[in-house]
């Protein structure tokens, strides 16, 4: 053995893979365990002639698979149900066939993560360094030549290891010295690999100082003219006009299509003597009901609630968020209190027109046939709401 | 055939030798006495053959999978130049020169277009089209243009001329290549495959259109014909599995088929089992994510009292438990084992169908019995007779194919 100390193995070439395949088998055989065949391409068969055990890559990769799914579901229920849960359109937090691509997706990405890390693992690569590559043949092992090689630290191996070798049909037998020099990467390589990843981290712990810490100068501004828009917004100040308005009112005398008539009760709720108007200035009909509830689920029923009691899921949630002291929140008027119930028709009308409290106003949204539809469907939702739960 | 092929092959039983015309005779008895049980338990239905009509459509969707699953198999192998199929090649080869035995067993399915009967109550016997009504009346009225019994007769009729062409002569090209040394066929066969392909993939998705989705005329999928074809393509890869190994046993190409082909064909397998769950899941998320009432309706009916079990049944069934099973390379290699996971998917498959047809019979309840049991063991009898008659004694495999020599050699890594 001590002749072998310095001798990495033997090498030999074969010029076809029938014979490296029988080669292989033979040495198996005589009960070598350490030796390693090297082909241009995959060779069928090989890894039985071999011996070569299954791998446990597949393993590795279910493995892998399966964090993925079960880390894509829980990651989207944890956000989506208890950090941050927002319902949306009345939807459930979280829905099992939603969640599914993105668990999916999760798989398929550590799973192929999983088998290339893996195999590259499994592998010992990458690798910087091999003795064989000190043989000038054996770089035909990437083109038109086979080897097999039977390496110096196999228990079984021994003077006559080279001499048996040979006798089994190969074209060339050579002993490969072990190097010198040690494995591994040149010191450059190694440097260069330290300061690129120290540089990767670098943004890294950046992010982490400014999530961590406080600061009171402003923030930085990347992308300075998406930040500040060279345009004005609502109520701004403008020194282009004498009246110093950015926001320019409507000329004199501006009317909506087919709204000319801006006086008459019709549009503004009250009556030439300034009350109220008490009844609906415009025809009531089944079609202005229906008109009245699909508008009040638009756009009322958000703060309201669809049944007006002010009990809806924005309304929840910013009560929830208020009592964690996240929020302040006036809670929308129940629409079927006395105070509503009081008011007449031309009053609620106004109240959409204009706004109320943090109420604002809906005359860019609705009509006033919708308006008047609006309340007129409040109505019946106060009877509703008002009847003893008997009559059901 | 190369002289090693030859070599290897020669005490292979490469043809039927009378094996297919014994068998064909006792599929042919076993068929038309189920086929009558399962009639006769649908004119005891007493709803004037609308069970057995629906039933009689399960089996019969069943039996086309398997025979388009088969086109697309020929098709795919030639398209790809595949080498490894080739030993196979020719089982897929019997399931679809037996398509125009399909379209005569299709010929029953005329009754319900053109009777009278369920008209008043159902809008048609099976397809509720014939007559448009209830809700939906409005909207299907406007496809009349479309679904109408004289039109929908006279599509039948072109698909099974299509198919019945094309299976023909891509068998026809096969059988030629047996007897020559020329490579002339089996190059000819290369060639049409592709536009091949491009015909079976409309008419696949058509027909599936036309048979099964027009159950429920108010209601479409765009992916339906995807979907019908991912179940075709778990029907025929387990059909193969199965036939391939009913001859090994019966002491037929014991050399021809490998474990290797096994193992491949087993991958495929299973790669479909994962193919049907993702496009039944496409169908299923965007309808559910969506959630528009013309859309859900359909899944409403089958996510609901009787139906919601089978649901689940195709969730973990068809899904979950053979992807679980399949996934492993010792289970593809192990023959008997793939053997039952074949068997077992080509039941899940028929689950599948029964699931996409029988809602259309009774939203709320199964009405599951042996009168669906007979009709389809009846339609897969008489189609495997015929399958058996055609196949004659034709070789087993195509003795003179180019890519045979490989195909012998051929190991998975």
């Amino acid at each position: 053995m001590t002749a072998d100390a310095r001798l990495y193995g033997v090498l030999a070439e074969f010029d076809n893979v029938d014979d490296l395949v029988d080669a292989a088998k033979q040495v198996r055989e005589a009960g070598y365990t350490r030796f390693d065949a090297h082909t241009p391409f995959p060779v069928h068969g090989l890894d039985d002639a071999m011996g070569v055990r299954p791998t446990i890559l597949p393993w590795i990769v279910l493995a892998a698979g399966l964090v993925g799914l079960s880390s894509g579901f829980l990651m989207q229920w944890w956000m989506n149900d208890v950090d941050y849960s927002y319902a949306i359109s009345g939807k459930p937090m979280f829905g099992l066939p939603g969640a599914v691509p993105v668990a999916y997706e999760l798989t398929i990405l550590l799973a192929s993560f999983g088998a290339f890390v893996g195999m590259l693992a499994l592998n010992n690569l990458p690798k910087w360094f091999h003795p064989l590559f000190r043989v000038e043949r054996f770089s035909r092992a990437t083109s038109d030549r086979f080897y097999l090689v039977i390496e110096g630290r196999d228990p079984n191996f021994g003077p006559r290891t080279s001499d048996w070798l040979g006798g089994l049909g190969c074209t060339a037998l050579e002993a490969v010295p072990m190097p010198d020099e040690p494995e591994g990467l040149p010191r450059p390589l190694k440097g260069l690999a330290w300061v690129m990843t120290s540089l990767a981290l670098l943004p890294v712990a950046m992010i982490a100082n400014a999530r961590f810490s406080e600061s009171s100068t402003p923030q930085i501004h990347l992308v300075g003219n998406m930040d500040f828009q060279e345009k004005y917004k609502a109520q701004q100040t403008s020194q282009l006009f004498a009246d110093g308005r950015a926001m320019r009112p409507d000329s004199a005398g501006t009317v909506a299509r087919g709204e000319l008539d801006i006086s008459s009760p019709q549009v503004t709720g009250r009556n030439a003597d300034g009350s109220y108007v008490a009844g609906f200035p415009v025809a009531v009909d089944a079609g202005l009901m229906a008109r009245g509830r699909e508008r009040f689920d638009i756009y009322c029923a958000t703060c309201h609630g669809l049944n007006g009691k002010g009990d809806s899921v924005v309304s929840r949630r910013a009560l929830a968020l208020q009592e964690q002291g996240k929020a302040a929140w006036t809670p929308p008027t129940d629409l079927t209190s006395q105070v509503v119930l009081d008011q007449p028709p031309g009053q609620i009308f106004e109240t959409i027109t204009l706004g109320k409290n943090n109420m604002p106003s809906y005359a860019q949204q609705l009509r006033p046939r919708d308006r008047w539809a609006i309340a007129l469907y409040m109505e019946a939702l106060q009877s509703a709401q008002a009847a003893p739960s008997e009559d059901e | 055939m190369t002289p090693q092929a030859s070599r290897l092959l020669a005490h292979d039983n490469l043809h039927d030798a009378g094996l297919s015309r014994r068998f064909g005779n006792r599929f042919l008895l076993i068929g038309l006495a189920a086929l009558a049980v399962g009639l006769g338990l649908g004119i005891a239905d007493g709803d004037e053959l609308r069970h057995f009509f629906h039933a009689y459509l399960v089996g019969y969707a069943f039996v086309l999978s398997v025979a388009l699953g088969g086109m697309f198999f020929v098709l795919i192998q030639h398209l790809t130049n595949a080498h490894w199929s080739v030993t196979v090649r020719r089982l897929a080869e019997f399931t679809i020169v037996s398509l125009p035995w399909v379209g005569v067993l299709g010929l029953p399915l005329l009754y319900p277009l053109f009777t009278d009967a369920g008209l008043e109550e159902h809008g048609g016997l099976l397809w509720p089209w014939i007559q448009p009504l209830g809700e939906d009346a409005a909207l299907v009225t406007k496809k009349v243009g479309w679904l109408n019994p004289g039109f929908f007769a006279v599509r039948m009729l072109g698909y099974f001329a299509v198919w019945g062409f094309m299976g023909t002569y891509f068998v026809r090209k096969s059988l030629q290549q047996d007897l020559t040394d020329s490579y002339e066929p089996t190059l000819k066969a290369k060639k049409w495959s592709a536009l091949g392909m491009i015909v079976f993939a409309l008419s696949l998705t058509a027909a599936a259109f036309d048979l099964l989705m027009s159950l429920d005329p108010a209601w479409f999928s765009t992916i339906f014909g995807v979907y019908f074809f991912s179940g075709s393509l778990i029907a025929i890869f387990s059909w193969l599995i199965l036939t391939a190994l009913f001859m090994q046993r019966t002491g037929r190409l014991q050399h021809a088929i490998t474990v290797d082909h096994y193992h491949d064909l087993g991958k495929f397998l299973f790669a479909f089992v994962f193919f049907w769950g993702y496009i039944a899941f496409s169908q299923y998320m965007l309808i559910w994510y969506a959630n528009i009432p013309e859309e859900t309706l359909w899944f409403a009916h089958r996510q609901t009292e009787a139906w919601m079990p089978v649901s689940w049944l195709l969730v973990v069934g068809h899904f979950i438990i053979p992807f679980a099973a399949l996934l492993s390379r010792h289970t593809k290699r192990r023959v008997m084992v793939l053997g039952f996971w074949a068997a077992y998917m080509l039941v899940m498959h028929w689950v599948d169908l029964y699931w996409l047809v029988m809602p259309a019979l009774d939203s709320q309840a199964l009405h599951f019995g042996l009168c669906d049991v007979a009709t389809s063991v009846g339609i897969v009898g008489l189609y495997v007779a015929g399958l058996c008659r055609i196949a004659g004694d034709r070789p087993l495999i195509p003795v003179n194919d180019p890519l045979l020599a490989e195909c012998l050699a051929f190991k998975n890594v």
